[in-house]
């Protein structure tokens, strides 16, 4: 009887503090990824549109780790039962991807472009069923530099 | 081609259901099922316990020997005079097997029906019984619980809940944990309606040994009182057994359906000092 509720306890805790973290991380995204909307980021292996020459190209990259809160993972055991979509990880791997590739362009605010946007993810704490899991996501791609200024170099 | 930035207008990335309502569904499907698989390997139990007679089961258990350690065993006094009262409702009840007794010197409250038919006393309820009817009532539940087959019923339904946990075990722990406490609780129900059963075999038993089923609400009155004064307490006589107040009220309201009367009780000390 003791243990139900301290599971109960957790999943609550779980859920409170998920939720409050999940929603203020969506919020810093939706910003961000707003202020970033002017540097042009593709898996393409070549530059977009028409761009001088190319002064500097170098490899950029944005890493980032979450980890499942309780109450997702329990949410996410019980859909181990039943099968199907596990939809308390997916808002948890999309925050993952799209924090990362913000990362990036973070870590280059004057590239012109990047190209050849690569996404990796692995779990934390693989196998290891007892302890609470979390995601890495890591995005690298190649930032490029032309001569032209930035406001110029947005292929239009 | 043109590159044009914009950001998408929906995230189609992920589920935009609410979590609780996806764990309400799950937890329902999880609880539903256990509880149906427990009813139903419950149910499978009680039709194996009914195919087997009284008989095959004195023999079963006559051949295991299980060495049952509760503690000290009390004096041969104390052996002789239970088995004695308990020997005297041999002519109420058709219970096919020998019921021998053993009184353990403990502080519990309690006794308990052994496969096989051993009764076991412990120490605690002969100190807080008076009359040899209250002592005689709660030997007729033991009774009660031979004749209802509650010790094969509770065996039966102890493997169906470890296989069961075993079988959980495999997911995650938290879980298990939650399910085995879901299925405890329903196993804790069932008891209780199997001790209300015995309940009520004692007290036909009472009343046919004395003619009246004085004394029968005696332990619980004795209990009650002790409860008031411990509050808690190693009495695990309450983990299964139904409130006692609720057991008092049922034995009342039976006693009037079946016109059972009430008479003077007679002293457990008169006849013997323990
Ligand atoms: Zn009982």
């Amino acid at each position: 009887m003791e243990n139900l509720a301290i599971v109960a306890v957790f999943i609550a805790l779980g859920y409170f503090f998920g939720r409050m973290a999940e929603s203020r991380h969506y919020q810093s995204i939706h910003e961000r990824e707003q202020a970033f909307l002017h540097l042009p980021t593709t898996s393409s292996k070549k530059p977009l549109g028409h761009i001088g020459p190319i002064t500097q190209a170098r490899l950029v990259q944005g890493n980032v780790v979450i980890s499942v809160d309780y109450f997702k993972r329990f949410l996410a055991t019980l859909r181990n039962i039943f099968g199907g979509t596990i939809q308390a990880y997916e808002t948890l791997l999309d925050r993952a991807r799209r924090e990362a590739v913000l990362r990036l362009k973070e870590s280059c605010p004057d590239a012109d472009q990047i190209i050849n946007l690569r996404l990796e993810t692995s779990s934390i704490s693989k196998g290891d069923t007892e302890r609470i899991g979390s995601v890495e996501v890591l995005a690298y791609g190649t930032a490029i530099y032309s001569q032209q200024n930035t406001s110029q170099a947005a292929p239009q | 081609m043109k590159y044009q930035s914009s950001l998408p207008e929906h995230n189609d990335n992920v589920s935009h259901q609410h979590p609780v309502r996806e764990f309400a569904l799950l937890m329902l499907g999880v609880i539903g099922f256990i509880l149906l698989s427990f009813w139903i390997l419950g149910f499978f139990v009680d039709l194996a316990v009914d195919s087997i007679s009284p008989k095959d089961e004195a023999e079963l258990f006559a051949e295991i020997d299980i060495d049952w350690d509760f503690g000290e065993k009390s004096s041969i006094q104390k052996q002789t005079r239970v088995q004695q009262i308990l020997d005297a409702l041999r002519l109420c009840h058709d219970i096919p097997f020998a019921t021998p007794v053993t009184v353990v010197e403990s502080k519990d409250i309690n006794a308990m029906a052994l496969p096989g038919g051993r009764i076991v006393v412990f120490s605690g309820l002969l100190d807080s019984i008076k009359s040899s009817n209250g002592l005689a009532f709660v030997l007729a539940h033991e009774l009660g619980h031979f004749k209802n087959r509650d010790h094969l019923r509770s065996i039966g339904r102890g493997i169906v809940l470890a296989a069961l946990s075993t079988l959980l075990t495999g997911a995650n722990s938290s879980i298990s944990q939650m399910l085995t406490s879901t299925m405890t609780l329903g196993q804790a129900k069932y008891s209780q309606s199997r001790e209300s059963k015995a309940d009520e075999t004692a007290l036909q038993i009472l009343n046919c040994h004395y003619g009246h089923v004085g004394g029968a609400t005696e332990l619980f009155e004795a209990l009650q009182e002790q409860e008031g004064a411990w509050n808690f307490g190693m009495l695990h006589y309450f983990d299964t057994h139904p409130e006692l107040q609720n057991r008092i009220n049922a034995i009342y309201h039976l006693s009037k359906e079946r016109d059972y009367q009430v008479g003077k009780t007679q002293s457990l000390d008169n006849s013997v000092s323990f």
